[in-house]
């Protein structure tokens, strides 16, 4: 898996992928509406072997070195979807920024169901 | 990409023909199943035939994936509707718009039961709903009113302002006494021997 890497004075800093997802998904999950981290058929598979991760949310990096996430996600009954999918945004892009200084370029969100809050 | 699809379209029907003659062929006698072995034989005689053959094969099979994954592809992304933000894309499941729609069933008492259907057109949003009614609605009324309510509920949820077109479909109405005769059927069920031993 690929990961992150910051050279310093002293030596060098990897990112894993996870880490960014797991930051992301923290971020998502602070922003009132958003009711649980959509699944894939990966993390699914994952979960019923008890590997608790967050493989759904996908973490790419390009060749400029910027990330580039998708988050699916389940929203609460009665919020208004592109609301709360921009607050997202910029909740998990000020997370990431602030914990990981890496430069963001998409944060893609993908609304996969709405359930009773 | 539509060039590829209609390419591909025709390459399987192509084989799918081919398979189809070749069975007509043997049943009808023509082809004996000697002449089947001297070609198989013929082929894996030499190198080069088994070499063409193998590679024949890796390109079919990668044919097919692409193939595949073309056709799957396309039927995710119609699945969904998608508006751009300036952080990045944000796609909804249409499956996520049934989900709401399926809450409103809550909203109105006459409503037994509601199935909606929600396809992403170009002209917009077309949600088709099956509803189960209760016998005291007023089906023109109540009809409108789900309309006027499922229209609202999507733009407001969605913050979209495409057209939303709502066909909705009667597929039932539960009289008082079948309604009586469920809710009964759920609260006591029958137990075998159930009355066994009481005086």
């Amino acid at each position: 898996m690929h990961k992150e890497e910051t050279r310093t004075d002293l030596g060098l800093i990897k990112i894993h992928k996870n880490v960014i997802a797991s930051i992301a998904s923290l971020a998502a999950m602070e922003v009132d509406g958003v009711k649980q981290i959509g699944k894939d058929l990966r993390s699914g598979l994952l979960e019923l072997i008890d590997r608790k991760t967050v493989a759904s949310i996908r973490v790419e990096f390009d060749k400029n070195e910027e990330v580039k996430i998708e988050i699916p996600l389940v929203i609460k009954y009665g919020f208004n979807i592109p609301e709360i999918a921009s607050e997202v945004q910029e909740n998990v892009r000020h997370a990431l920024e602030k914990m990981t200084n890496l430069c963001i370029k998409d944060i893609n969100i993908n609304i996969q169901g709405i359930e009773r809050g | 990409m539509r060039i590829f699809t209609v390419f591909g379209i025709l390459f399987y029907a192509g084989i799918i023909i081919l398979v189809g003659l070749g069975l007509i062929v043997l049943s009808l006698n023509i082809l004996q199943p000697q002449d089947i072995s001297n070609l198989l034989t013929y082929t894996q005689h030499s190198l080069n035939s088994r070499i063409i053959i193998g590679l024949a094969g890796v390109l079919l099979i990668l044919i097919s994936f692409s193939f595949a994954q073309l056709i799957l592809g396309r039927f995710q992304r119609e699945k969904t509707i998608a508006f751009t933000t300036a952080s990045g894309e944000v796609t909804i499941a249409l499956s996520a718009v049934e989900d709401l729609i399926k809450r409103l069933a809550g909203i109105i008492p006459e409503i037994k039961e509601l199935r909606p259907d929600v396809i992403a057109t170009k002209k917009g949003i077309l949600v088709d709903l099956r509803v189960v009614l209760k016998s005291e609605a007023n089906i023109p009324e109540l009809t409108a009113r789900l309309q006027e309510i499922t229209k609202s509920k999507i733009q407001e949820v969605l913050g979209l302002e495409e057209q939303i077109i709502t066909r909705i479909h009667v597929a039932k109405i539960i009289t008082v006494e079948e309604k009586k005769k469920r809710d009964i059927e759920k609260q006591e069920p029958n137990i075998p021997f159930g009355d066994y031993g009481r005086v």
